[in-house]
């Protein structure tokens, strides 16, 4: 295969040849205290590539895409059984510093958090604490993650006025663009347009097909189409019972699981007969 | 719960399972009209075409509008893409029927061989026993019957040379003349057999998801073979 034909096939979902794994996870089990959230979860995370996860709610898809930058540590009591590493790595090694891995491995949340900062400080953010401080560095990072995060348009004659002032939609890119400014290699996005307005929700859904040349996307959405439209894998999580910890039911080509799911719990799902 | 949406696909189901039936109907007229000669038989199949044209028509716009309000995927999916193709190969079956009707007004008040006449009806006979499987197939969504298409659809195939070898024979000028139309309805009711048969695969992919290939024993999945 030629580089041209690769990449030709990457963007038209054809790919046949298997893409690079950058998160690995075998037999994952996750408790909040005594309750098992999660059993047995195996699956390959493809490097450069949009993976969504989809299930009903309280199916464990946000608590395992927690698991991948170990923010469910902040919440006492909970604990995880099983392997997950990131390029060949245990994200859960001795030694691991939580604080380095949430840079490798960004995350968005449902509700847009910028700080009470203006907008220029908030990308500057991260870069600053790694110890960049001139201020053409600076510029040049804050700019580049503004435009990868498809929202330097709006902003870049507003740079000094506050995160907060900005719309939903364009604070959530700003938040993105603030992930971006210290290179993560993969990027965490829950539910992340869930609260916002439809153009930012294009515009968060076109800037994922340009950034999954370079990072990892993990997207937790409920919105079937849109993991049908943003993402090349797709992951279906489902709690059977009540009570019972979620599993991992079906995982494979988004083009597959849409039209030939081999579960008949999922093809349930997404057509819509439950859940 | 989708009620209106899981409806919808129902009636499409059930009027493109209506429309295979209207077009073993008129494929039955043709031939009829063909052996007896009965022009009027051949005028009503020619104009009932366009009610079958629009009937095809009008399942491709209601797919069409499915797929844009509704999203559908998987199994749903499958089935309103399969349909529009199906309707598609029936519009042109219901075309072939109108080409041997046609070919009554051109042979009517003659006379040919009788072993010409006994061929035409046992290819009939044997196209009938296709369309109705088709039908049965895709209304009870029965993938054996679908598969076993290509096997029903063979000795078709060999009356349709047959009837090259009985051309052989005929020495009249108008013989040949009559015999040619004949031979040319032959190959329109083998044609239909054949859109019949792309027909079961269409049905063999809106059950199982998987495309699969006819050979002379059936359709296999593409993994066999």
């Amino acid at each position: 295969m030629t580089l041209d034909k690769a990449a030709f096939a990457h963007k038209h979902h054809t790919h046949i040849e298997p893409l690079e794994v950058k998160i690995t996870v075998r037999g994952l089990n996750f408790w909040y205290s005594d309750f098992n959230a999660l059993t047995g979860i195996t699956v390959d995370i493809k490097k450069k590539a949009v993976t969504a996860f989809i299930g009903p709610s309280g199916c464990g898809k946000s608590t395992f895409l927690r698991c991948m930058n170990r923010m469910n540590d902040l919440i006492p009591g909970t604990r995880v059984e099983g392997k997950m590493h990131l390029d060949g790595a245990d994200i859960y090694g001795p030694g691991v510093d939580p604080v380095d891995l949430r840079r490798r491995v960004g995350m968005i949340f449902q509700q847009p958090n910028p700080f009470p900062q203006s907008i220029y400080d908030n990308v500057a953010y991260g870069p600053r604490l790694q110890g960049i401080k001139k201020k053409s560095d600076l510029d040049q990072i804050v700019e580049e993650s503004l435009r990868r995060a498809n929202v330097w348009k709006e902003v870049k004659d507003i740079l000094g006025r506050g995160g907060l002032t900005l719309s939903g939609g364009q604070q959530q890119r700003l938040c993105i663009a603030r992930v971006l400014a210290v290179q993560p290699e993969v990027l965490l996005m829950d539910e992340p347009c869930s609260a916002i307005d439809p153009t930012s929700v294009q515009k968060i859904e076109d800037l994922m097909a340009e950034l999954k040349d370079t990072v990892t996307i993990v997207i937790v959405t409920h919105n079937m189409q849109q993991a049908a439209r943003v993402s090349d894998f797709t992951a279906f999580f489902l709690q059977e019972v009540a009570g019972d910890p979620a599993v991992l039911v079906e995982y494979g080509r988004t083009s597959e699981i849409f039209t030939s799911p081999t579960d008949k719990r999922t093809e349930d799902y997404i057509t819509g007969r439950f859940g | 719960m989708r009620e209106q949406f899981y409806k919808d696909l129902a009636d499409l189901h059930a009027e493109v399972v209506d429309i295979v039936a209207a077009v073993s109907a008129t494929t039955r007229q043709s031939v009829t009209s063909l052996i007896t000669g009965d022009i009027d038989m051949a005028i009503a199949v020619i104009d009932g075409d366009d009610i079958i044209d629009a009937r095809c028509l009008g399942v491709e716009e209601r797919v069409l509008e499915t797929i844009a309000t509704q999203f559908p995927v998987a199994r749903d999916l499958r089935l309103l893409t399969s349909l529009t193709f199906i309707a598609m190969h029936l519009e042109r079956m219901a075309d072939l029927s109108v080409n041997i009707a046609k070919a009554t007004r051109r042979t009517a008040g003659r006379q040919g061989p009788q072993t010409l006449y006994d061929l035409i009806q046992a290819q009939g006979n044997l196209v009938y026993r296709v369309l109705d499987a088709t039908r049965e197939a895709l209304e009870k969504r029965d993938l054996e019957l679908a598969r076993k298409l290509p096997e029903l659809d063979e000795p078709i195939d060999h009356l349709y040379k047959q009837f090259f070898r009985e051309l052989a024979r005929l020495h009249e000028e108008e013989e040949i003349e009559w015999a040619s139309s004949m031979v040319l309805a032959s190959r329109y009711l083998e044609r239909i057999a054949d859109n019949a048969v792309d027909i079961g695969e269409r049905i063999a992919y809106l059950i199982t998801g998987e495309r699969e290939r006819s050979t002379e024993s059936g359709l296999v999945p593409p993994s066999a073979g």
